[in-house]
């Protein structure tokens, strides 16, 4: 299958950092074309620098990205007539009504009248904005302006869709109707690079992932791959009355409500589950999700640098 | 892009920016006018009467120099604030017909203004075939320039508050202090000599000597038309090499 982004060495330093600081470092990616592709990491991890350089808005300071068979930096115009993207924090015009904004979208790319209302009237059916397509942007709530901007990108032509932070402060039905727009547009073989806080939303998008941190690389893969990367892969919760001390052994231990969190490896998972049965105590066992992995990836990031620092002092 | 598809680009920024905002609040047709009308209220009082067509020439400029000004608090607006302008960067449009739309648009708020001046130049009996010309093609720069330098501004400003401080300067240095308002002659020798660092001053003597209002000898007219030329295309070269559009 073709790459929609292949990514060698990028590196980015903005140039107004002071200290030198790369918001990205060393990066290698390789986006399949016709998926959804998922990028999480923490608050500047670097995922914003990721989308904003591969959507042309923003130069790298090295390494080659190229995007849809195009290098950024030399052909940025055959890019750009196949790419859409909602911005981090964008807002759509206020002065505009729900569907002027994606029917201006539409023809501002170069759509003809026809073609621009027939494609804006059925984004807005699908993510249920046709009772409010003549209202207002300023007069909406937070999740509906960002639901109108979904509408907007979706509703393009564009073969690469760049969705930052797209469901951010929608309420959870709207967030499932979002999610059933980006599965049918990835059905017509277009590729969404998709960042997210929401772990779950990735999850139930994400054909494969990338968790960025500190700009650099931390896992990649599918679901299933990122799982049998972490150091435990299995989540083991424990309601009842349990000693820690017997659970340390296995993995880590959490305390949660009334009993304990243990991440571990398959056979030491069986094993407290035979052990917690035959105490008659309540107990579930599964998969880590992929929060528990962001979290043990991310945590183990987090104690390194008091380590560091520590050290340091 | 095809040429067809600029165009229809071009022609959606106008409706967005220029049309469909003064649907939701017609006083934006209205903004461009008080200053100028202010100002040519304030002339004629004084003057009697007398000064009455620097204030109709003036006026026009100075609607023209908003225009800018108004485009660049628009851009900082759409750039920071709505993120708009990353939408449009990561599409189809070209920066050039983003920038031609945007300054386009934003001539649809000078109309009412440019209306009435219009109008009050027809009445005083100004109307030539030359005069038309002349005044035509002065704002056309005067818009011009004033777009460019807005587009300029616009790329360093973070914050559309920015552009609330600088607004009030850009008027002061390009239409209060240079004779837009008033003939060259009226400044002693040494203002005469600093006035002409401003496009404005070029761009007041063409209209006035156009009507009649000042002497314009005919070389002294190339001189000034080739200035402001020079000006305008200095600008537009500013905007090319110092404007963002790719973020470094």
């Amino acid at each position: 299958m073709p790459s929609a982004i292949r990514v060698e060495h990028l590196r980015k330093v903005y140039p107004q950092s002071t200290r030198g600081v790369a918001a990205l470092e060393d990066l290698n990616l390789e986006v399949p074309s016709g998926r959804v592709y998922g990028l999480i990491g923490r608050n500047g991890a670097g995922k914003t620098t990721f989308v904003r350089i591969c959507s042309t808005q923003l130069a790298p300071t090295a390494g080659r990205v190229e995007v849809l068979g195009h290098d950024v930096d030399r052909e940025e115009r055959e890019i750009r007539s196949r790419i859409a993207c909602i911005p981090q924090e964008s807002r759509p015009l206020y002065f505009l009504t729900v569907e002027e904004v994606v029917y201006l979208y539409l023809k501002m790319r170069g759509l003809d009248r026809a073609e621009s209302r027939r494609r804006t009237r059925d984004a807005l059916d699908e993510l249920s904005l046709t009772e409010h397509r003549n209202r207002l942007v300023s007069r909406l709530s937070g999740g509906l302006r960002r639901r109108t901007l979904c509408a907007m990108v979706l509703a393009s032509d564009a073969d690469l869709l760049f969705l930052d932070e797209p469901t951010t402060g929608l309420d959870p039905i709207a967030r499932r109707e979002v999610w059933e727009a980006i599965r049918r547009t990835s059905r017509e073989h277009r590729t969404i690079m998709l960042t997210t806080h929401y772990l779950d939303e990735a999850e139930a998008l994400s054909t494969r992932l990338a968790l960025v941190e500190r700009g650099r690389l931390v896992l990649e893969g599918t679901p299933a791959d990122l799982r049998g990367r972490v150091r435990y892969p299995y989540r083991v919760t424990i309601q009842g009355s349990f000693p820690r001390a017997e659970l340390e052994p296995y993995g880590r231990v959490t305390e949660i409500e009334g009993g304990w969190l243990l991440f571990t490896r398959e056979a030491e998972a069986r094993e407290v589950a035979r052990r917690a049965l035959e105490r008659n105590v309540r107990l579930s066992l599964g998969p880590v999700s992929l929060e528990d992995i962001f979290l043990d990836v991310v945590g183990r990031s987090i104690d390194e640098d008091s380590a560091t620092e520590g050290a340091e002092t | 892009m095809s040429a067809r598809h600029r165009l229809r680009s071009l022609f959606t920024l106008v409706l967005l920016n220029g049309v469909i905002p003064i649907r939701t609040q017609p006083l934006y047709l209205l903004n461009l006018l008080a200053s100028p009308l202010s100002f040519l209220f304030f002339i004629t009082i004084v003057s009697h009467g007398t000064y009455l067509p620097f204030g109709v020439t003036g006026g026009m400029i100075l609607t023209m120099l908003s225009v800018g000004t108004g485009l660049q608090s628009d851009l900082t607006h759409y750039r920071h604030d709505l993120k708009f302008q990353d939408i449009v960067v990561a599409s189809p449009v070209e920066a050039p017909v983003y920038v031609a739309g945007m300054a386009l648009s934003e001539l649809v708020y000078s109309l009412p203004a440019l209306a009435v001046f219009v109008v009050i130049f027809t009445i005083e009996g100004y109307v030539t075939v030359l005069s038309v010309a002349v005044v035509a093609g002065t704002l056309v720069l005067v818009w011009g320039f004033a777009s460019a330098l807005a587009f300029t501004l616009a790329t360093y400003f973070q914050d559309v508050r920015e552009t609330f401080m600088f607004s009030p300067l850009i008027s002061l240095f390009l239409t209060v202090l240079p004779p837009v308002y008033y003939p060259i002659a009226a400044l002693p020798a040494w203002a005469q000599v600093a006035a002409r660092l401003s496009p404005t001053t070029y761009a007041a003597g063409l209209v006035q000597g156009a009507v009649g209002l000042a002497p314009l000898p005919f070389s002294e007219a190339l001189i000034d038309w080739g200035v402001l030329l020079a000006f305008t295309a200095g600008f537009f070269l500013l905007a090319a090499f110092k404007a963002r559009w790719k973020e470094p």
